[in-house]
């Protein structure tokens, strides 16, 4: 038998040296360029509140900053289920109609056994989410039929069943008094002064970035969101990864929607209504390309807080709060806009450098 | 026509199909298909548009796997029913366009699918230094950083990252499908010698291409496929490059290639 992998020519110390030198750089180049999209929203977050505080001071009491990120805990764990999903290039519409059917079903559970303890909930919530992120990953990987058109189905299915869930149960509202005492102080416990809710929402998005970064299978969802093609050549088991992430998806949206019956206390079916859209603005503002393949949880967290900290400055800014949804727009375009600005400096600077060296 | 005094073809084959046959549906893309590759030896692997190359491949990639037909990996009979057979025996594939993921850079890449972990995260500093000596070992001098995305790089610079990318992985045998389609003149020059010293490395390198001057170069055998048929399957010092286009375009020259009779029962 023959071994062919034996013959291997010395390389010259030069070659060997060559990518070593200038690794480095290009590395600290390129890791610089991603810190600066997130760096970006961090700044343009400081500058709305510091506008804000110059004309309302009380803009930073505790109390209103408290309800920000009590606002934003729901939407950031939205966001951040969103972005494992964006980032295989495909996306999630129904998030908003699962968590308002996690919301109504745990509210349920509470109702029917007040006794159920808290962490309880939240599982079967996070189960019910899990379930309809199952249904939309099942469709989506085996009858390759495009997200987009899969969630957007199952966007209205999903409420439809929470409809006929609360008429057929002859429930069609849940209110405070109805749930146990232990589930509501959740809604406004803190721990060192912060919403416990929002520690939930940070505890995630770390989870989910971590997971992201250093996990092989969360790095093949970008190899997936960035060449489908490659990742399956090269091996992905494609179906299963984005399976995977509508799932965690789900979940995370199931969980954001204990957090809702939680913070509001008052459910009907119409929770969670319209608020897709808003997450998918948030991850496209915090510099996840819808096109998949690029962009971190943290910053699509960074889009979620800077989305939510406009929907509570505008009226106190004195601007009607129609302004909200026409800053949000003008965000994400600037956001677009960025990317691309991003995107082309860098290519033209690294290949201004590789033009350099060849000549 | 010269004797042939060609080295090593009196060693194992790396990869050897015997009578392999392929369809989809009621369509027979492969007939009877024989195919013997050399460990040090590039095998040039020719054939008109629709020849069945593709297919060959891809069967041997394991992502067509074989209907029937025996499939010998260094002269053990073997079955490949998935690219991940494949990639166990040490079978690698350099795709034409679709290799490389634009986003993620030369190491991600390079270890796309096939991540090396320290416990359960990602161990990116022994993957950055293989990537390193992978490179350094084919002499590729043109990258500026193994940390550079995909995206930026040129056409040769990419061919060479997925070609790297097949040798890290101590791989017997590599494919590379049509690798200087669409290249301009100097990058081919530098994938043509980075195939060239892939077998000088002592791989087994099948390579397809249409273009003659670039098949002359660089191969020592040349397989040439005619309707799904192997018509030959020759060193290339039997044959010269108007004979080579003859087994292309109608299956037989002098007297190589398949026989009258089939030729004529094939093109009916």
């Amino acid at each position: 038998m023959s071994a062919p992998t034996t013959r291997t020519p010395a390389p010259l110390p030069e070659e060997l040296a060559a990518p070593e030198r200038t690794g480095r750089r290009g590395s600290a180049l390129v890791h610089r360029l991603f810190v600066v999209r997130e760096l970006g929203i961090l700044a343009a977050l400081v500058l709305l509140v510091v506008v804000t505080v110059i004309a309302n001071p009380r803009f930073l009491s505790g109390q209103n900053v408290r309800d920000l990120l009590l606002s934003a805990a729901i939407l950031t764990v939205l966001a951040a289920g969103q972005t494992m999903v964006i980032v295989t290039r495909n996306v999630d519409l129904s998030v908003g109609s699962v968590l308002g059917l996690s919301a109504y079903a745990t509210g349920t559970l509470l109702v029917e056994a007040p006794g159920t303890p808290v962490v309880v909930a939240v599982l079967a919530g996070m189960a019910v989410g899990a379930v309809c992120g199952l249904v939309n990953g099942v469709i989506v990987a085996t009858a390759g039929v495009p997200s987009l058109v899969v969630t957007l189905g199952t966007l209205y299915a999903f409420r439809g069943l929470v409809s006929l869930w609360a008429s057929s149960a002859d429930r069609l509202q849940i209110n405070a008094a109805d749930l146990p005492a232990g589930f509501k102080s959740l809604g406004g416990a803190r721990l060192l002064g912060v919403p416990v809710l929002f520690l939930v929402a940070v505890a995630v998005v770390l989870l989910v970035g971590y997971y992201l970064r250093t996990f092989r299978s969360g790095r093949e969802l970008y190899g997936i969101g960035s060449a489908p093609e490659a990742a399956r050549l090269s091996g992905i088991p494609v179906g299963r990864r984005v399976l995977t992430a509508f799932v965690v998806n789900g979940a995370l949206a199931g969980l954001a929607g204990v957090l809702y019956a939680a913070r509001f206390q008052t459910l009907d079916t119409t929770a969670g209504t319209g608020q897709e859209l808003f997450v998918v603005a948030a991850a496209v503002v915090g510099g996840v390309a819808i096109f998949g393949g690029s962009g971190s949880v943290y910053g699509a967290a960074l889009g979620a807080l800077l989305l939510t900290t406009i929907g509570t400055a505008l009226p106190q800014l004195g601007l009607d709060p129609f302004w909200r949804d026409a800053a949000v727009g003008a965000l994400i375009l600037a956001a677009i806009a960025l990317d691309r600005a991003l995107q082309l400096r860098l290519a033209a600077r690294l290949r201004g450098r590789n033009a350099r060296r060849d000549r | 026509m010269s004797a042939p005094t060609d080295r090593l073809e009196n060693g194992t084959p790396t990869l050897e199909l015997r009578g392999v046959n392929k369809s989809f549906g009621a369509i027979q893309v492969l007939h009877d298909v024989h195919l013997k590759v050399y460990p040090g030896q590039v095998t040039a692997l020719v054939g008109d548009n629709g020849a069945g190359k593709s297919t060959l491949i891809k069967s041997i990639a394991g992502i067509h796997p074989i209907d029937s037909g025996e499939f010998l990996f260094e002269g053990r009979p073997v079955t490949v029913s998935g690219p991940r057979d494949a990639a166990a025996l040490g079978i690698e594939v350099v795709y034409q366009d679709l290799a490389l993921a634009d986003n993620l850079d030369v190491v991600q890449n390079m270890f796309l699918g096939r991540e090396r972990k320290n416990g359960f995260v990602l161990d990116e500093s022994s993957m950055e230094q293989a990537a390193r000596d992978t490179l350094a070992k084919l002499s590729v001098r043109t990258l500026k950083s193994v940390r550079q995305l995909v995206s930026s790089l040129s056409g040769g610079q990419r061919q060479t990252v997925a070609i790297a990318k097949a040798v890290l992985w101590e791989s017997k045998l590599v494919i590379l499908d049509e690798p200087t389609a669409a290249l301009g003149v100097a990058q081919t020059r530098q994938v043509l010698d980075l195939v060239r010293r892939l077998a000088d490395t002592g791989h087994a390198v099948v390579f397809i291409s249409h273009n003659m001057v670039d098949v002359f170069e660089v191969a020592d055998r040349v397989a040439a496929l005619f309707l799904g048929r192997m018509a030959a399957d020759v060193p290339i010092s039997q044959v010269d490059r108007p004979q080579v286009i003859e087994l292309i375009t109608a299956g037989r020259s002098g007297d190589l290639g398949i026989a009258p009779a089939d030729v004529a029962a094939v093109e009916v």
